[in-house]
């Protein structure tokens, strides 16, 4: 488990992290959400040392962590960056034995991860000859070769095609199944939605939500109902504790006000003369999100 | 452990990379080309004999062509005669080049421009001996003993040179110490300057300090570029060495064995003191092209200290300035060495030279180390000295 407790880093004037508390649990995806310029780099950067926190702690499995720790966690840092001229197996090779492994064993792991990745046949070319989307993976296969407990991604998706976001979201996933800490960065708020358990929100670098998503949702009494139909569109707005949020032709986004009401929700259904599909839910992960950066 | 295996492993694949590289054989090819030229050729040159055409007009001594000669053998001139009927004829051929001098009545010499000196020491050498034999033969006395009277005493020419016991030879050994080291100290400074400056820009060293402590990077890069510098080194000394046997050059430079251990020794020091210093400038810097300028003050110490050695120890270097900059560190690299080759240190001062070396390269790891961890994650423009220093750096997101 990685933790962060009560951290907090000051760039001269810029405070970049400020009491920062939250978890990453094993096994589990954590999403690290926030404006650019919250603290999330900053944040991640201070798992490796790259940043030193003024106060406060970042701990693996309770205790401080240090370069032996660190030779068990893998990185992907928002700056992409490879040597440019070596050989994409060789750097992978060499990456690896700098966290202590040997060559004929990272050796192992780097092919099966290129096999994996589709980059068997590309192993002895130079990385400044692989299309961005290969070095990309490359890129991803750098911070998997020493089979990290905890793998901490900073925008793995940003600057990936649909099918190389579906490819990494799988990879992910598999990553997490198998045991590892998984904690990454995104602007991509359906994803993460779709893909983690678990969200950390930061703001001016500070913590404003943590935890698992489903019980950040239960614990707000907020409800939502998501409804289609066919015909004219209902006077929605004229029903008691009904905010539209949204109304398109044949779409609606209604919000509950005040405390989730069945007569209300019924009353909604009543109202509509013929639903094709109707979902009375919590606020997804773009309205949590909005509400708590706003806050 | 895990330090020295990382260091190792950092050392291993610049020495790697490097040795893959044409660049390095090429730069190896140049250096040794140049090293076995140098020697080869002033020895080529020197030995070879020279041949002159020398045209004879008017009166002409019938020894003289034999006597012209026997002057030239002895100065390595081997001289053909052509022969004219006419004057004009013979500074036509002077004009055209045909022949280098036109001797008449063998009392004038007639060049086409300047007069080459070796070759009219030559000819007076010879027509004042042919002269002397005839005004012998006209006074009655025998030719031979004169010649036996007047024979010339052979003197001794003696280099001294600037300290006492030494030979011009110590002297040039130790000029050639002080720019070998110059030229490796400037050349495997600059490989690590650029090394870190591209690993910066590449990006690549996030990748690489989220695993291991900068100290650790720096370290093995500093190591796997002296290393490797070191054996091209020893290399273009093997193969000046092997061209000097060859061609068994009188002007070689007798240096000992102690000499060039100490050689070694501030090769070392005085890499590992620059390269520090470079690899913190090349932290500083936003893109590879512009860390020479940002290194320009490393440059400037390396250059300057190198001509202060030069001038002190090339002056006296028994004098108290060459003992300071043998003895100060950024200088020290260059003058130690040469006032070790003159023999004019005393047994402890290379001792002191070295200690103070070493605690300015204990201070140098943790200044340079101090900056590079501030400066290297750096994205923006190229970093101030002080900005670095205070780790205000790495102030993104």
């Amino acid at each position: 488990m990685l933790e962060f407790d009560d951290a907090s880093k000051r760039f001269a004037a810029l405070v970049a992290l400020d009491g920062c508390s939250f978890t990453a649990r094993p096994g589990r995806l954590t999403g690290f959400l926030g404006p650019n310029g919250a603290g999330k780099t900053t944040a991640m950067r201070s798992v490796f040392g790259l940043v030193e926190v003024d106060s406060g702690s970042v701990r693996w499995r309770g205790a401080p962590i240090g370069p032996a720790e660190r030779m068990r966690f893998g990185y992907m840092p928002e700056e992409r960056g490879l040597y440019p001229r070596m050989r994409v197996r060789e750097q992978l090779v060499y990456l690896g034995e700098l966290c202590g492994r040997t060559s004929s064993d990272v050796g192992r792991s780097v092919d099966t991860w290129l096999e994996r990745l589709g980059l068997a046949d590309r192993a002895n070319d130079r990385v400044d000859a692989l299309s961005h989307g290969n070095q990309q993976r490359v890129q991803l296969i750098a911070a998997l070769v020493n089979e990290p407990d905890l793998l901490v991604l900073d925008e793995p998706f940003s600057g990936l095609d649909p099918i190389a976001m579906a490819l990494m979201a799988e990879l992910l996933a598999d990553v997490a199944t198998a045991g590892a800490t998984v904690l990454f960065s995104s602007h991509q708020l359906d994803l993460v939605e779709d893909l983690c358990e678990d969200v950390v929100i930061i703001d001016h670098g500070r913590i404003v939500l943590a935890g698992s998503l489903d019980e950040i949702r239960a614990a707000v009494p907020e409800r939502f109902v998501e409804i289609r139909y066919r015909g004219e569109a209902p006077d929605w707005a004229a029903l008691p504790s009904v905010e539209v949020v949204e109304s398109r032709e044949g779409e609606a986004r209604l919000r509950i006000t005040g405390d989730a009401d069945v007569a209300t929700v019924v009353a909604i259904a009543r109202h509509t003369p013929e639903i094709v599909s109707f979902a009375y839910q919590p606020p997804t992960l773009s309205e949590l999100f909005r509400r708590a950066v706003a806050a | 452990m895990t330090g020295l295996l990382q260091g190792w492993l950092v050392a291993r694949r610049e020495m790697l990379e490097r040795i893959r590289s044409k660049g390095l054989w090429a730069g190896t090819a140049i250096m040794l080309l140049v090293v076995v030229a140098s020697i080869v050729v002033p020895s080529v040159i020197a030995s070879d004999t020279v041949t002159r055409d020398v045209g004879f007009a008017g009166t002409v001594p019938s020894e003289l062509p034999a006597a012209i000669a026997d002057q030239g053998r002895a100065v390595d001139v081997t001289v053909r005669v052509h022969r004219y009927e006419e004057v004009a004829a013979g500074e036509e051929a002077v004009r055209d080049e045909d022949v280098d001098v036109l001797v008449v009545d063998a009392r004038r010499l007639l060049w086409r421009g300047e007069a080459d000196e070796r070759l009219r020491a030559v000819l007076s050498g010879a027509i004042q001996l042919v002269a002397v034999h005839e005004r012998a033969v006209a006074a009655g006395i025998d030719p031979d003993e004169l010649l036996a009277l007047v024979a010339p005493v052979p003197i001794e020419n003696e280099q001294l040179g600037i300290a006492a016991g030494r030979s011009p030879d110590d002297e040039a050994a130790a000029y050639v110490m002080s720019l070998l080291l110059l030229v490796a100290l400037a050349t495997y400074g600059q490989l690590v300057l650029t090394g870190v400056a591209q690993e910066k820009s590449s990006r690549v060293v996030e990748v690489l300090l989220a695993r291991m402590p900068a100290r650790n990077l720096l370290a093995g890069k500093v190591a796997g570029i002296g290393l490797l510098g070191f054996a091209q080194f020893a290399l273009t000394a093997l193969a000046a060495l092997i061209a000097t046997i060859v061609v068994d050059s009188v002007d070689t430079p007798a240096v000992s064995g102690a000499v060039l251990a100490w050689v070694v020794v501030w090769f070392v020091l005085g890499y590992v003191m620059y390269a520090m210093a470079y690899g913190a400038f090349g932290s500083l810097a936003s893109r590879t092209e512009d860390a020479s300028s940002v290194a320009a003050p490393a440059t400037t110490v390396l250059i300057v200290g190198y001509w202060a050695s030069l001038v002190a120890v090339g002056g006296d270097p028994e004098s108290g300035w060459s003992r300071l900059v043998s003895l100060f560190p950024a200088t020290a690299p260059y003058a130690m060495p040469g006032r070790i080759a003159l023999g004019v240190s005393t047994w402890w001062e290379p001792l002191v030279a070295v200690v103070l070396m070493l605690a300015v390269i204990a201070g140098l790891v943790v200044l340079a180390g101090r900056v590079y961890a501030g400066a290297i994650l750096h994205g923006g423009a190229t970093l101030k000295l002080r900005e670095a220093w205070r780790g205000t750096a790495n102030s993104t997101r």
